[in-house]
């Protein structure tokens, strides 16, 4: 740098690229509840780095509605009229990129686990600790500093300091002539851990009723519910029950495969739940989870029925999601571009309905703080949804 | 760190230069690592205040440096002396060749007369403005600072170049074109804003009604709202020094086929010229000078071989001394309109092209055709992202009854992104701190007007 710069001013490279990188963070932040439903993420395994689309970091100006990246001089054999393909990538046209108009976005990389978190953080609950059942595992934590030990282990930071003190107390504040009491050691202790284990039991009603649309808010829902227990539980099972009159535990692919023609009977799929669970995840060991979707659209008498049922169920839970998916008018729940376009216009949080269907309102009756019904209208009710599911965890 | 002293055969290689005939400023050279080349890339100087967006530019450079995408062999700065900056991983050879471009860059900052009015001490001046603006950040805060830089520059591209970058408000000028005319209002702090409430103007027959505000339709926006908008003193710093760092860039960037052409056929002359190159040496030389004027895509025409060519083609039709005045007089525009001879762009195969069908649907990428290898077409096309920094030419007309009116003015040729024009009025619009218009044309070509009235947007056909 020209040696009269002050030095404050220099190396502003490192800092502005933090500042856009927190800019990143904020601009995902304010997409979650878009983020959530994002075809691209929850279609991903979970563990590779996501391409998240960011709207709304753009660097506003006047620009021209015509990219001028589509029109320009080129070079090279040809007549008029003949095509050339679209634009090559790399070098100026890469650049140039952020010149098309419409729904730009620009992408950053995240884990789905990060982008999990941010959720949480966002909205703003506390860290629950979850309840540790049994006494698996000693963890060995090197952070304790003691006056013996070997020599192998020598804190040279800490010994140093209190070399230094020790003579500062002579007037001689200088390092050097270690002697035995100024030397300090590292050591471990053991620390008990508890092992913490969930199992989230997720439901899926796929009686005809069920269309794609209605399986796609289900799904975005499982997965991001999956993502969080795995952030506070070291291990967590999940167990795939589809049911229409019937229930069976399925693998994910056949999950959200296409459904029956059947009618619908909910409590099949809470009495296989119950049954799973007192044979493979007994209350005192885990803490399950139990997501139910439908649209509510239930056999009338066998609402009493599974109301008895979700009753045994919240005895081994820890708790119980019920999610009534209920198309909405226009084209919003489909999610079009321009769809979304205006729901980003019209940006609020939405208070969540309770279910009205005569299931739901069955449900409801069992009136239990550990089990929770809402009602789905549109793809961005999942983002609430997941965040009533969480406070009612929190209260338990 | 400086180098000093500098190396002989940079020594050799400026000599040389200046027995050429090149004229340049001192010449400071740094040899820096490759983050703070990345760095100086990103702000395009030493020092400016702090902003996310370098960040991201910083993130961009650094990424494709160590990709191997991209080398930034060297920068070279405006300024009396002028600094250059070398890459420290550049060989010997690399680095003879760069000091010769480096010169002549430095010759025609020095000499071209769209230089003649840029801050030669912008270096200085730069980090100036970036102490004053950590200041505000520290009085105002972080966030409020950030965001009114946000905006300077989402305008940095409206400024009237030609006006020059010290200018007077309307009515002092007008004053001094009328003789005995009315008193400057800026003596009277009161009435500064007067004008654009005229109903609520005390009534007094002494003056006549007052001139149109503005006058003439006023492209530099960034002047504009710094002189009439009702801004605290540290939002109109902001915006002016945005400003003069926008005057200050401007000749660089509309410069750019010339100065890239000009470095070009300097550096072959230069080390073409010079006794102590090994044959080794020239054969590297040669490769080197091969990559720099290489030809670029079929869609994308290489400024550095676009200029150099158009400069070998002068040399040898209207010979070397004509070469010293276009230095001079010309700038891209002129460049093009002027010496890009039909012969040269039929040898060197230019054509314009665009999308197939009259217009492409939005955000898709079109198919593209070649459209015309008319030379009326080629110069008009290679010209036209080179005026007025490739940004719309977007006007205020009118202030009536304290609403700011603001117009495309060339609608014609594309209206604007409806979507980022919105923002950018309401941005306009916070620093107005009033309703704002602006007329543009759709994707059909129609003319459609944006309002912003502080709350919401809206949009109609006037």
């Amino acid at each position: 740098m020209p040696a009269e710069l002050p030095w404050e001013l220099r190396r502003r490279g490192i800092r502005d690229a933090r500042r856009h990188d927190q800019r990143v963070r904020e601009a995902i932040r304010k997409n979650l509840r878009h983020l959530v439903t994002e075809e691209a993420i929850i279609s991903s395994d979970g563990q590779r780095l996501v391409r998240v689309p960011i709207r709304y970091l753009e660097r506003y100006r006047f620009r021209y509605g015509l990219p001028q990246s589509h029109q320009g001089v080129g070079q090279g054999k040809g007549e008029p009229g003949e095509r050339l393909g679209e634009r090559e990538g790399g070098g100026e046209g890469a650049a140039q990129a952020g010149d098309a108009p419409g729904e730009l976005t620009f992408e950053t990389d995240l884990t789905v686990q990060e982008l999990a978190r941010l959720m949480l953080e966002d909205m703003d609950l506390p860290w629950l600790e979850p309840k540790g059942r049994a006494t698996r595992s000693r963890e060995l934590r090197f952070d304790e500093v003691r006056r013996v030990g070997s020599l192998a282990n020598v804190d040279k930071r800490r010994t140093l300091r209190e070399n230094v003190k020790r003579k500062a107390a002579r007037g001689d504040p200088r390092p050097g002539d270690f002697v035995e009491e100024d030397l300090r050691y590292r050591s471990w202790r053991e620390e008990p851990r508890l092992q913490t284990q969930a199992a989230a039991y997720l439901l899926l009603d796929r009686s005809a009723s069920m269309t794609l649309d209605k399986k796609y808010v289900a799904k975005a829902f499982f997965f991001w519910m999956v993502q969080f227990l795995r952030t506070r539980y070291e291990r967590v099972e999940i167990v795939f029950i589809a049911h229409d009159a019937e229930a069976r535990v399925v693998d994910e692919r056949t999950f959200f495969a296409i459904g029956s023609s059947g009618g619908t009977i909910c409590s099949s799929a809470y009495r296989a739940a119950l049954e799973h669970i007192r044979r493979h995840h007994p209350a005192r060991e885990w803490n399950n989870y139990v997501f139910h979707f439908s649209d509510g659209d239930n056999f009338p008498e066998d609402n009493a029925v599974a109301a008895e049922a979700l009753r045994e169920l919240l005895v081994e839970s820890r708790m119980v999601g019920y999610g009534e998916i209920v198309e909405a008018a226009g084209p919003s729940f489909y999610g079009s571009p321009e769809g979304r376009a205006r729901e980003r216009e019209a940006e609020r949080p939405r208070e969540l309905e309770r279910p009205k269907s005569l299931f739901g309102r069955a449900l409801a009756r069992v009136g239990d703080p550990h089990f929770v019904a809402v009602a789905i209208h549109r793809r961005e009710d999942v983002y609430g949804a997941l965040r009533a599911f969480l406070l009612a965890d929190h209260g338990g | 760190m400086p180098l000093e002293p500098l190396p002989e055969r940079f020594q050799e290689v400026l000599e040389q230069a200046r027995a050429l005939g090149l004229d340049f400023f001192e010449l400071r050279f740094e040899v820096v690592p490759e983050e703070i080349m990345a760095e100086l890339a990103a702000y395009g100087l030493p020092t400016r205040a702090q902003h996310w967006s370098y960040g991201q530019v910083y993130n961009r450079n650094r990424l494709f440096g160590r990709m191997g995408l991209s080398r930034i062999y060297e920068i070279v700065l405006n300024n009396d002396p002028a600094y250059a900056f070398l890459l420290d991983t550049n060989r010997p050879v690399e680095n003879l060749l760069v000091v010769a471009h480096v010169a002549a860059h430095a010759d025609l900052f020095k000499n071209n007369a769209l230089f003649q009015e840029t801050n030669r001490h912008m270096v200085a001046e730069a980090a100036a403005h970036a102490q004053r603006i950590d200041r505000y950040r520290e009085e105002v805060g972080d966030e409020r600072v950030e965001h009114v830089m946000d905006i300077a520059m989402a305008l940095e591209q409206h400024i009237d170049f030609p006006e020059g970058v010290h200018r007077r408000r309307y009515e002092e000028s007008g004053a001094e074109s009328r003789p005995g005319g009315a008193a400057s209002r800026r003596d009277r702090p009161e009435e500064r804003f007067a004008e654009l409430f005229p109903e609520e103007e005390a009534p007094s027959g002494r003056e006549l009604a007052p001139p149109p505000l503005p006058p003439h339709p006023e492209r530099d926006l960034l002047w504009f709202l710094a002189n009439y908008a009702p801004l605290t003193h540290w939002e109109r710093d902001i915006l002016e020094i945005q400003r003069e760092e926008s005057y200050y860039f401007y000749p660089q960037f509309a410069t750019k086929i010339l100065n890239e052409g000009w470095a070009t056929f300097w550096h072959a002359r230069i080390l073409e010229e010079m006794g102590s190159l090994t044959p080794e040496e020239t054969l590297e030389y040669a490769r080197l000078h091969a990559a720099v004027v290489q030809p670029g895509s079929r869609l994308q025409v290489n400024p550095y071989y676009l200029g150099y060519r158009i400069l070998r083609d002068v040399e040898e039709r209207l010979g070397l001394e004509r070469l010293w005045q276009l230095r001079r007089e010309e700038d891209d525009v002129s460049l093009i309109q002027n010496f890009l001879t039909p012969e040269l762009a039929e040898e060197m195969e230019l054509f314009t092209y665009g999308p197939r069908g009259r217009f492409a649907s939005a955000g898709r990428e079109p198919d593209l055709e070649i459209k015309s290898r008319d030379i009326e077409q080629v110069r008009e096309f290679l010209c036209r992202p080179r005026y007025n920094y490739g940004a719309p030419l977007v006007a205020v007309t009118e202030v009536h009854h304290g609403q700011l009116y603001l117009e495309q003015l060339d609608r014609h040729v594309s209206g604007l992104d409806l979507e980022y024009a919105k923002k950018t009025l309401e941005y306009i619009g916070e620093l107005w701190r009033g309703p704002v218009r602006l007329v543009t044309a759709d994707a059909e070509g129609r003319e459609v007007e944006l309002a912003w009235d502080g709350q919401e947007s809206r949009r109609s056909r006037p």
